[in-house]
């Protein structure tokens, strides 16, 4: 349609446009400038080339953080997205169902600050739950310091995201698995295919893109974990939970090293758009397969 | 159907709602423990974690509220949430319609600037943001908030919006067209009002993710009194780092309206989220 005068269009788009480049946009280039540069904060940053950048690829707690992350990515695809697809399955066959589907969203909209704190202590090694629950079992020997303890701390931490995140991939299937036709699987129990037959030969299979935006959701949103990293363990103990993120706010505002926590940050950007490109070949390679 | 086969057979269905009440329980006992654990005094917390309370004093609550700030706490939470939602609703919508509707030059290039906002995470840019902030002397003020809260959410409000008014068959705006509507009264009269349930799921996860974030908020704010609910609960907890109750009982003040807001607009929130990560 003609707009009705020539600059009501840039008068519509200009607020939105304006607000993103200015706050993001600018320290988008921005940071990828002070990537080159070394830089404490005060006077003029110094040209400094690829520097930062052969320092990152060889410095071993940014290495290590990227293990890290990549642990807790591989561990959440099972205890967030594989979680909640089996329970979309298993509550999609039945009825009156609401209020488990109430219950296991709700930790997914409290404040990750505030399931942070809530899992300390229930992590806590004298007071909390977990270990309450051992001792009452006669299992003393299993209680833990789950927090404190290298062995233990990342996947104490991935536990607490699939406590969170469940749910959210709950309602993700969910909505997904609505749209499969009603005649195919009606069709299918006819047959008499059992329920989960039915869910894992015929709805899986039919809801790929679901699957593919959730398990992208779950990798991009794990590369930049930050707050359960920082406030359950601070990355601690001996860099056991160190991820990127926690690693360069560390850098910029504690070392003051804000040239070097620009190139993290670059880096861990290219990671983020290559997961993107990999994902969107991927798709582009399925396009035209029955699905829905 | 399904209802036949479950009439059937009422011993599945009784196990079936065993296991899933059982299973919810995981999800239900921290928080659960939290609220009990608040009404607990801290010897009490240590001799028996799981033990119910003795008694139930709730003047707790108002002592806790009060050392937490939780006053100013909410009320800096609610101004950032709801300026930089505000925002976002109103300049998305505008740019929406006219990306969904209008021909006009560049309109292709200015997308696409804006759509670089739904690939880069914030840790993109953080970095430079926290320079610019500094630099146009922001920081301990709401605007440090705010600002970036409206363009984080930015592109991706635009790219639903614009997917709704794609939806919408032409006609509707042609017709207007050819009465005389201008495109500012086409956006008052028309794009608003057809476009509320997309406005309603932009709302959800706008407000959701402003009231929740915490990375720019520990940085860019250090007042306390103008800290949000995330970073400010963060400083109290390192202040009253043994006080247990104290603790327990402002995680329960916080949670419990959250809850609540949860359950009475349940569907809306879930669909709001869902949709806004499935587009």
């Amino acid at each position: 349609m003609k707009p009705s005068s020539r600059w009501t269009p840039l008068i519509l788009i200009a607020p939105a446009l304006i607000i993103f480049v200015f706050i993001v946009l600018t320290p988008l280039i921005g940071t990828a400038g002070l990537s080159f540069t070394r830089w404490n904060g005060f006077g003029a940053p110094k040209f400094a080339g690829f520097d930062n950048y052969s320092r990152a690829f060889a410095d071993l707690v940014f290495i290590k953080s990227f293990k890290n992350v990549a642990i807790y990515i591989v561990v959440t695809l099972f205890v967030e997205v594989l979680v909640g697809l089996v329970l979309a399955g298993i509550l999609s066959s039945r009825v009156r169902t609401t209020v488990y589907r109430v219950a296991l969203f709700v930790p997914v909209m409290l404040p990750m600050v505030v399931v942070s704190v809530l899992w300390r202590f229930i992590y806590n090694p004298d007071f909390g739950i977990i270990n309450a629950v051992v001792r009452k079992l006669g299992a003393e020997e299993f209680s833990q310091v789950w927090l404190g303890d290298t062995k233990t701390a990342l996947l104490s931490i991935c536990f607490v995201s699939g406590w969170v995140y469940s749910g959210f991939y709950l309602a993700i299937f969910t909505a997904g698995l609505q749209r499969v036709p009603r005649d195919i699987i009606e069709s299918a129990q006819l047959d008499g295919a059992s329920d989960s037959k039915v869910f894992w030969k015929i709805k899986v299979p039919m809801i790929r893109s679901v699957r593919e935006v959730s398990a992208l959701l779950c990798i991009t949103g794990g590369i930049q974990g930050f707050d359960l990293f920082y406030v359950m363990t601070g990355g601690g103990p001996y860099y056991t939970t160190e991820v990127p993120t926690t690693y360069m706010v560390r850098s910029v505002f504690r070392d003051q090293e804000i040239g070097y926590g620009s190139t993290l940050a670059i880096l861990l950007t290219a990671i983020v758009l290559l997961v993107g490109l990999i994902f969107m070949r991927i798709r582009k390679k399925n396009e035209g397969s029955l699905e829905y | 159907m399904r209802d036949l086969l479950n009439i059937r057979n009422p011993r599945k269905t009784a196990i079936f709602h065993t296991v899933m009440v059982i299973y919810s329980l995981f999800y239900v006992t921290p928080l659960f423990w939290m609220i009990m654990s608040s009404f607990k005094s801290n010897g009490e917390i240590f001799q028996d974690p799981l033990g119910l309370p003795k008694t139930l004093d709730l003047s707790v609550f108002p002592k806790s509220f009060k050392a937490a700030m939780l006053d100013k706490l909410m009320i800096n939470s609610l101004i950032t949430t709801a300026l930089s939602s505000t925002i976002i609703l109103v300049s998305a919508s505008m740019a929406a319609f006219a990306f969904s509707r209008l021909n006009f030059k560049g309109s292709k290039f200015y997308l696409g600037v804006l759509t670089i906002g739904l690939i880069v995470p914030i840790q993109s840019y953080f970095i430079a943001q926290n320079q610019l902030v500094e630099l146009f002397h922001l920081k301990d003020t709401r605007i440090a908030l705010i600002l970036p809260y409206a363009g984080m959410g930015m592109a991706l409000a635009v790219w639903l919006l614009k997917a709704y008014l794609d939806s919408m068959p032409k006609e509707l705006f042609e017709a207007a067209r050819v009465d005389g509507c201008g495109d500012i009264r086409m956006y008052f009269n028309i794009v608003l009002p057809v476009l509320r349930p997309g406005l309603a799921t932009v709302a959800v996860f706008s407000v959701l993710s402003a009231w929740n974030e915490f990375l720019l908020a520990i940085i860019y704010i250090q007042r306390e009194d103008l800290k949000t609910i995330p970073s400010g609960l963060l400083t109290f907890s390192q202040k009253y780092v043994t006080d247990y109750q104290m603790l327990f009982a402002a995680l329960t003040i916080i949670t419990i309206p959250m809850i609540t807001v949860y359950i009475i607009f349940n569907r809306q929130v879930v669909s709001g989220l869902t949709e806004g990560s499935l587009k």
